[in-house]
Order: structure tokens, then C-alpha cells, then sequence
């Protein structure tokens, strides 16, 4: 059994040696994380200028006043059985399917609002990096999502008309 | 189990090049990668960015290892661990009807998926091989059983 422990060992030592190259070559981001960067999101505003989250008032006042475009990256089942007034569904935000023609032909300097379930959900997010790679350069996230906004009894639609 | 040397070594080459392609298209971007994690909701945010930086790593310097032929066991004990923990993952996220980017190759990723299993088994297999039967002074099947005989005796 000498064997199977100098093989244990190798692989110990391959992931200890991970940890110090890894260690090395991210160090600045490491520094930026111990003084608390990315505790909300992996979003680092220089790779995304474009790209800012946004409160619940903030997502009212732009739905309301027809500001921004709003785009709901939560799956077809959920998006038909309620959503943010006008909003347009995009619910892949997989890197290997392109984006619905409809929203790559919106203008890239308009605003856009993207949200999904809110909580945990992370796949507004997703989406907004995409939009950010296809040109968009005002991409509000809605951290509190679907959630939220029905919590606060704002408006809503689904597919057989407003709620 | 394969045990003819040429095979090993192309099961060599082939896995272990696909696991510092795999290290490699991630340790570029380990934010992207943090996010795929975090996408799985399984984690939070700092063992998805401690997972993010250190994980293509240990995919670059397994699979380099398994190339270069030095502790090819250990390497390969390493990619196995590695995929099974990814197949089960996938099962998982599945099983709770997540829609998810696999992460597996960086802005090459795909849906997690059946199709995601079907290659991580096929390479788990690679792997279990080499494990297993990389021959002479380093056969970890031999040692084992000769070990386990001794004991019956």
C-alpha cells in the first residue's frame, strides 16, 4: 500500500503546488478581494464600464417612465407566468447560443434594465456581460429580480394578459 | 484495462492536453470563471473566487505532469478526483433543473448536460487507466493486489 500513499502524496503535492502558482500569478486580484471587492458580484467595473446594479426604485423609475428597455433573463415558463410589465424575454444567456436578433438590433448607446428569480440568481448577470461584449454600454442589473418587484406589488403581466 | 504502452501514451498526451487546454482557456480570466462557479449555487462568492483561481492551476500542472510523464499517478489521481467531482456536479445541477454554462472550457462552454457526462466519463475512463496501469516500478493495480495477496498468505 506504500504505493497508493506515494501516489496520494504526488497529488497532494500537485495541488499544493497549484495553490502557491496560483497564489503568485493572481495576487493583485487576491489583494482586491481581501479589501472586498467581488463580495457582491465577479463584475470588475474597469472590464465592464457599462454595467452598474441598480435598487428597486431605481428599475420603477425607468420602467415608468419608458426609459429603458427591460429584458428578463429568467426561463420562458417562469417569464409567461409573470413579469415586469413590456419586459422581453432572454432566457439563455449560454455563451455557445447567440443573442435573440431582436435585442442585438435595440440601439447600443439606449438603456437597459436585466433581471431574473432576484435572491441568489445569477443569470441577469450572465446576460449582462454579454450585452456588454455585443456593444451595449448602459446595462442596469436588477439585483432584486422578479422577487422584489412582485414583494412590492408593482405592476405585472404574463401571457394571458396584466395580472 | 489497456495496458499496451503506446495506448497509455496517447491516452497520456490526448487527456492531458485537454486538461491544460481546459486550465489554460480559464486562468486567463479566473472572474469568468468565479461567475460559472457561482452560477451553480452550490457555493458562495469566496470559495467560488478561491475555486476560480486555484482549480485551472491544478488542470494545467495535472495535465502537464501526465504529459511530461512525471508522477503520472499522481496526476491521474488527480484528473479522476477532478472529474468525478464534475460529473457528479452535473448530476446535481441537473437534477435541480439548472439552466448553466458547464464551465468546462472557458468562453467555449456549453450547457451542463448529458452530453457534458458522456465526455467526462469518457475521460474518466482515460484516466482510470493510466491510474491503474501505467506499468513497471509505477503499477498501482499491481502493487495493490500483490499487496493484498500477501496479506492472505
Amino acid at each position: 500500500m506504500s504505493d497508493a500513499g506515494r501516489v496520494l502524496r504526488q497529488a497532494l503535492a500537485l495541488g499544493a503546488l497549484s495553490l502557491v502558482l496560483a497564489a503568485a500569478v493572481h495576487l493583485p486580484l487576491i489583494k482586491s478581494f481581501a479589501r472586498g471587492e467581488f463580495r457582491e458580484s465577479f463584475f470588475r467595473a474597469a472590464d465592464y464600464p457599462g454595467v452598474r446594479l441598480i435598487t428597486l426604485e431605481e428599475t420603477e423609475d425607468l420602467w415608468a417612465s419608458g426609459a429603458a428597455v427591460v429584458l428578463d433573463a429568467r426561463a420562458a415558463g417562469l417569464f409567461g407566468e409573470g413579469r415586469v410589465p413590456g419586459a422581453r424575454n432572454v432566457p439563455s444567456a449560454g455563451r455557445e447560443e447567440a443573442l435573440p436578433e431582436e435585442v442585438l438590433a435595440l440601439p447600443k448607446d439606449g438603456t437597459l434594465v436585466v433581471y431574473c428569480e432576484g435572491g441568489d440568481c445569477q443569470s441577469s448577470l450572465a446576460l449582462a456581460r454579454r450585452l456588454h461584449d455585443e456593444g451595449f454600454r448602459d446595462i442596469r442589473v436588477f439585483g432584486g429580480g422578479w422577487a422584489d418587484w412582485t414583494k412590492a406589488g408593482l405592476p405585472s403581466e404574463k401571457d394571458d394578459g396584466p395580472e | 484495462m489497456v495496458r499496451n504502452k503506446t495506448v497509455l501514451l496517447v491516452f497520456r498526451l490526448v487527456l492531458g492536453g485537454l486538461f491544460v487546454y481546459a486550465g489554460a482557456v480559464k486562468v486567463g480570466d479566473p472572474l469568468d470563471f468565479a461567475q460559472d462557479i457561482r452560477n451553480y449555487r452550490l457555493v458562495g462568492q469566496s470559495l467560488s473566487f478561491i475555486a476560480a483561481i486555484v482549480l485551472p492551476w491544478l488542470e494545467i500542472l495535472a495535465g502537464s505532469f501526465l504529459i511530461a510523464g512525471l508522477w503520472r499517478q499522481g496526476a491521474a489521481l488527480v484528473i479522476t478526483g477532478l472529474l468525478v467531482f464534475f460529473i457528479v456536479l452535473t448530476l446535481v445541477t441537473m437534477a435541480r433543473g439548472l439552466d448553466v454554462d458547464c464551465g468546462c472550457f472557458g468562453s467555449l462552454s456549453r450547457k451542463s448536460g448529458w452530453s457534458v457526462i458522456i465526455e467526462d466519463l469518457a475521460m474518466l475512463y482515460l484516466g482510470l487507466c493510466l491510474l491503474f496501469a501505467t506499468g513497471g516500478r509505477s503499477d498501482l493495480a499491481k502493487r495493490v493486489l500483490s499487496a493484498k495477496s500477501q496479506r492472505a498468505e
